[in-house]
């Protein structure tokens, strides 16, 4: 395995003015500084954003969004009143005034003609549903993972965003690291030869289930909204130990009780770089095979994903691996790249870890300006999820599946059909 | 506590086992689909909740009259639509037809988005009523519904709703009409489609709505739609602009570039920028001469986006106006320009930049050879090892840093030699700056070839050497700088020193610096030199992603008695607050007695997150120390606190 330099953040954003930075930066096809993105940017021209989901990860998302220039936050909501009290200071400490307005209800914030964008970091059960609301009340959205919890949902997200012309990025931040970006220029630019076999790792294909529990004593309202958390999933009665967004019906369905928290939770980051580097943003597997151990899947290209947790270089979390006939790469999370040869390597200056989300946000923020799709588009979101989920229905099924990236069905599957979609709690809709 | 779903003696318990029983859970429970519709009937509703999960997989219409039962139940209604939603027949339907005289208030709209689901043609009439109904919600759901649903008769109901009734259900009415006419369009209807669009845009409706009915109208005209599509370009509205920019996308052919390029003309500066990022992703490379002729000349806001947009419309014919731009003296074009020449596409491309790197001279050749690098253009390496001794110092620059990004372990040998025949201070800077990429890229196997450094005669080589040593890692290198802290020169042995304390922790056998480090601890040559191994093997051993927790405590204990003065305890204090382990806490906790460093200790106990996972016991014994001992008020409160907490 080769090695890389060491280059921590701070040295890379002084390093960034240079040429051997560029690549992290683009595709920015209107340069920062025509957009009035360099710093001083007039009030006017300012993006004004709602936050939606301010706990977890969501804090995170949502402090990355405050150190943009360019941002100017008008109103945060949350089911926690706790949470929408920090945020709020948060923002209104950044704005200098008082003005940013808290609500518990994502519609009321919606609502607002003023808002142009919004991020969404609720937990998965509301992704997708949120950010279809945030389409229909015109808003552009940057929207964590995984944005929704069956393949029905991902369709009914990139027409979504197609009908409206909004603008949405999904949370898959990987999608915007210099070292997941270099591997995969790698892989589509050729470099490997003809590319064969992509891997993802998944984490583990189980996932706890969220159940109906014993009853315990609602929350008052005011503290914690509990009808407005379970949103569109099924009704059941408050208990604790559902209150963790995070963790609250990841994936949903059947599908989703099994796979939700494994192919789903990692693949929406790492099968979508897999879909990213085979150029597969508006397609997915045809043939989903459950091997024991991993799961075998064909792009219509006819190069193979594999979903496998072992084997791996020890270069950190959520690592991928492209494979071609003349060489090989794998990276992940540590920001280390391994390749079959040095010279593959030739160039690359800069390393990453930690899988930080500014990079992706700023390219969001951009497309919200010049009106371009981002790198994790609502269709590369929508097709990147399908494969997911594509593989937990495999794997529920435990039996080979076959899927029609046309039809969007499987074929002569009924039981594989039935597991698309999932109804929604009354009122929601998407 | 209960916990109704794990304890499922059905289905569920294999479900969550994982994927290898998933079978077994689908074919559960034993009875079928006879023994859920028996569960949905009788059980409590936490088990009828995941019978009708189980349902939703293998249930028929067997299973439709006991699941539509649950319907009116406000707790069971979303449980028996999933169900209901996915078992196929017209039994289902006719349920939910049905199930919506039964419902009151949210459930009718949880109906009706189901009907809206199974697109039940025969759910018109009885959808249009509900497009009467006094809550505006519910006329919402009928109308996404009806649009869902899709037809003649729909459409017709719908587009008569657009012009009645509030603005909140002309608005409901106008998204059924949108989703209606992307059936028609689906369908291969282009004139449904259009009518329906135009009928939503020229409605009274939310604004959103007549933006989706634009783009609608654009979309499905194809070509036809330019006009309305520039009339979206020259809004005043920002958001009508923003549908025309996204709409300009869609629609394909040549004539709609013709339309954009012709608009570019006359369209402000600022539109310009957004017209020819919209060139750009449309990928015709028709707008190239124009895309060319903004990147020469104009506006250098334009200029720029033009040069950024000839990345994805652009081949090796652009190659010297972008080399061109990238020497402009305006420094923004000219980054643009490099960033362009580093991304643009094709082979052709890579074979054009080496005949212009073979031909260059002055400050484009300076650019080329960091194109080199930055698209790895492999035949390029000998022009570029020439070019480490061009007379321009900004082309040895980029020279050396090429060589740094793209060379292997000769090349090390060849930048090593360099830096010992250059007096000049700026190219040593570069080289050791190229050989520490490279080196640390390569590894071990550079070791001989960057060892002449580090036996030069001038002690500043003998410096860089130190630190490209460490870039390479592995034992030989480690003995190499082991050994300069006998140095002659003090400036050379206090770098050794210094080398050693940062030694990178990456690989195993980077382990062996804990050897060295100790051995300067216990027999420093001067006192700075103790406070910096001991940092350093504090550092090492908490950093270190192979040492088991058990091993970091045998190693920080085999050491820490060596720590004495104040700054070095503080590195121990600061290596073991990142430490997991209960055995490392402990050690923490035995700071908390020593007055000079009590405070740090005490604040690192109080805000450890392991203070949480450990035993009752010992967090009581460590909080109580803090307690008793600690003299800083505020950690002390802290301390009491936590205490009070676990009591």
């Amino acid at each position: 395995m080769s090695r890389k330099t060491n280059l921590n953040r701070r040295k890379f954003l002084k390093k960034a003015v240079g040429v051997g930075a560029m690549a992290v930066a683009a595709p920015m096809i209107v340069p920062s500084r025509v957009l009035g993105l360099d710093g001083q940017t007039p009030p006017s021209e300012k993006i004004t954003l709602g936050a939606i989901g301010i706990g977890n990860r969501g804090s995170y998302d949502f402090r990355c969004f405050l150190a943009e220039n360019d941002v100017q936050c008008l109103a945060v909501c949350d089911v926690r009143q706790t949470r929408l009290e920090a945020a709020k200071n948060a923002a209104d400490t950044r704005n200098g005034n008082k003005e940013c307005t808290t609500y518990k209800d994502l519609r009321e914030l919606l609502g607002r003609p003023d808002i142009d964008a919004v991020m969404i970091a609720t937990g998965p059960n509301w992704h997708c549903t949120a950010a279809i609301l945030a389409s229909r009340a015109g808003k552009d959205v940057y929207c964590e993972k995984p944005c929704t919890k069956n393949i029905v949902q991902s369709l009914a997200l990139a027409d979504a965003f197609r009908r409206s012309g909004g603008v949405f990025q999904a949370g898959t931040q990987r999608r915007s690291l210099p070292h997941f970006m270099y591997a995969i220029d790698l892989a589509r630019k050729g470099k490997l030869g003809k590319l064969h076999t992509v891997h993802a790792r998944p984490m583990g294909l189980t996932a706890k289930m969220s159940g109906w529990e014993a009853p315990e004593p609602e929350p008052k309202k005011e503290e914690f909204d509990w009808d407005q958390y379970l949103g569109p999933a099924a009704y059941r009665p408050y208990n604790k130990a559902l209150s963790n967004g995070f963790h609250f019906e990841k994936g949903g369905a059947f599908v989703g009780a099994l796979g939700g928290g494994g192919c789903l939770e990692w693949g929406s980051h790492c099968v979508d770089l897999c879909q990213w580097a085979t150029d597969s943003d508006g397609t997915a597997c045809t043939v989903y095979e459950p091997t024991g151990k991993e799961l075998h899947a064909v792009y219509p290209s006819g190069v193979k994903l594999v979903l496998r947790d072992d084997g791996w270089l020890p270069l950190g979390s959520c690592p991928v691996r492209f494979e071609g006939e003349t060489g090989w790469v794998e990276t992940a999370d540590d920001g280390d790249i391994a390749a079959s040869s040095p010279a593959l390597l030739a160039g690359r200056h800069q390393k990453i870890g930690g899988y930080p989300a500014n990079f992706h946000i700023r390219n969001f923020l951009d497309c919200v300006k010049t009106r371009s799709q981002p790198r994790a588009s609502a269709e590369a979101a929508c097709w990147s999820h399908i494969t997911c989920h594509a593989a937990n229905i495999a794997l529920f099924l435990n039996r080979k599946v076959t899927f029609d990236p046309k039809t969007t069905m499987f074929a002569n599957d009924e039981q594989a059909n039935r597991l698309r979609s999932e109804a929604l709690r009354e009122p929601w809709r998407i | 506590m209960l916990r109704y779903m794990v304890g499922m003696a059905a289905g569920l318990a294999m479900v969550c086992a994982g994927p290898a029983r998933a079978d077994d859970a689908l074919k559960a429970p034993p009875g079928g689909e006879a023994a859920l519709i028996e569960v949905i009937k009788s059980a409590p509703k936490p088990e009828k909740a995941i019978a009708c999960k189980q349902l939703a997989v293998i249930g028929s219409k067997a299973a439709v009259p006991a699941l539509a039962a649950l319907l009116p139940d406000p707790e069971m209604n979303s449980w028996c639509r999933i169900a209901l939603e996915a078992i196929p027949g017209p039994e289902a339907d006719a349920a939910l037809r049905d199930g919506l005289g039964a419902v009151k208030g949210k459930q009718v709209i949880g109906v009706i988005n189901s009907i809206g689901v199974r697109k039940d043609a025969k759910a018109v009439e009885v959808l249009t009523a509900k497009m009467k109904d006094s809550d505006v919600e519910v006329v919402g759901a009928a109308a996404a519904a009806l649009g869902h649903i899709g037809g003649d008769s729909a459409a017709t109901v719908l587009v008569g709703a657009l012009a009645g009734g509030s603005v909140e259900t002309r608005s409901a009415a106008a998204q059924g009409c949108i989703y209606c006419a992307e059936g028609f369009q689906t369908a291969g209807n282009r004139d449904s489609a259009i009518k329906l669009y135009d009928a939503v845009r020229k409605a009274e409706v939310a604004k959103q709505r007549v933006q989706e009915g634009t783009r609608g109208a654009i979309v499905s005209r194809g070509v036809e739609g330019i006009p309305l599509l520039i009339e979206q370009l020259r809004s005043p509205d920002r958001a009508f602009l923003r549908i025309g920019l996204r709409a300009a996308r869609e629609v394909p052919g040549k004539e709609v570039n013709d339309a954009l390029v012709a608009e570019l003309a006359k369209t402000t500066i600022d539109r310009q920028a957004l017209l020819i990022a919209v060139l750009a992703d449309r990928g015709d490379a028709a707008a190239l001469p124009t895309l060319v002729a903004a990147a020469k000349a104009g506006p250098a806001d334009v200029r720029i986006a033009a040069i950024a947009a000839l990345e994805a419309l652009g081949n090796a014919s652009v190659i010297p106006t972008l080399l061109g731009a990238a020497v402009d003296k305006d420094a923004n074009i000219a980054q643009a320009a490099r960033s362009t020449l580093a991304r643009l596409p094709g082979k052709d491309v890579e074979a054009e930049l080496l005949a212009q790197l073979s031909s260059s001279t002055g400050p484009q050749r300076g650019v080329l050879v960091d194109l080199a690098a930055e698209r790895r253009i492999e035949g390029a390496f000998p022009i570029i090892l020439k070019s480490a001794e061009d007379a321009d110092p900004g082309v040895r620059a980029s020279a050396i840093d090429t060589i740094g990004a793209m060379g292997d372990e000769k090349q090390a040998g060849y930048l090593a030699a360099m830096a010992q025949k250059t007096q000049d201070q700026k190219d040593r800077a570069n080289i050791e700056k190229a050989l520490n990429l490279l080196t640390g890229r390569v590894g071990p196997v550079c070791v001989q070839y960057v060892m002449p450094l580090a036996k030069d005669n001038d002690p500043s080589l003998r410096e860089m050497g130190l630190h490209v040593l460490k870039g390479c890692g592995g034992p030989e290198a480690l003995a190499a700088v082991v050994a300069a802290v006998q140095d002659k020169d003090d400036a050379v042995k206090d770098e050794a020193v210094r080398t050693l304390s940062t030694w990178p922790n990456r690989w195993p056998e980077d382990a062996a610096i804990l050897e060295p480090l100790t051995a300067l601890a216990k027999a420093p040559k001067k006192e700075a030199h103790k406070v910096l191994a001991l940092r350093g093997y504090f550092q090492f051993v908490q950093g270190s992603k192979k040492l088991s927790e058990k091993d970091k405590l045998a190693k920080m204990n085999a050491v820490l008695p060596l720590a004495t003065r104040l700054e070095e305890k503080r590195s121990a204090i600061a290596a073991l607050r990142e430490m997991g382990g209960t055995g490392t806490f402990d050690l923490l906790v035995s700071f908390v007695a020593d007055a000079t460093v009590s405070d740090e200790a005490s604040s690192a106990i109080v805000n450890s997150k392991l203070l949480a996972k450990l035993p009752k016991a010992q967090k009581q014994k460590a909080l109580k120390a803090v307690v008793d001992q600690c003299k800083n008020d505020g950690i002390r409160k802290q301390a009491e606190d936590a205490l009070k907490a676990i009591r």
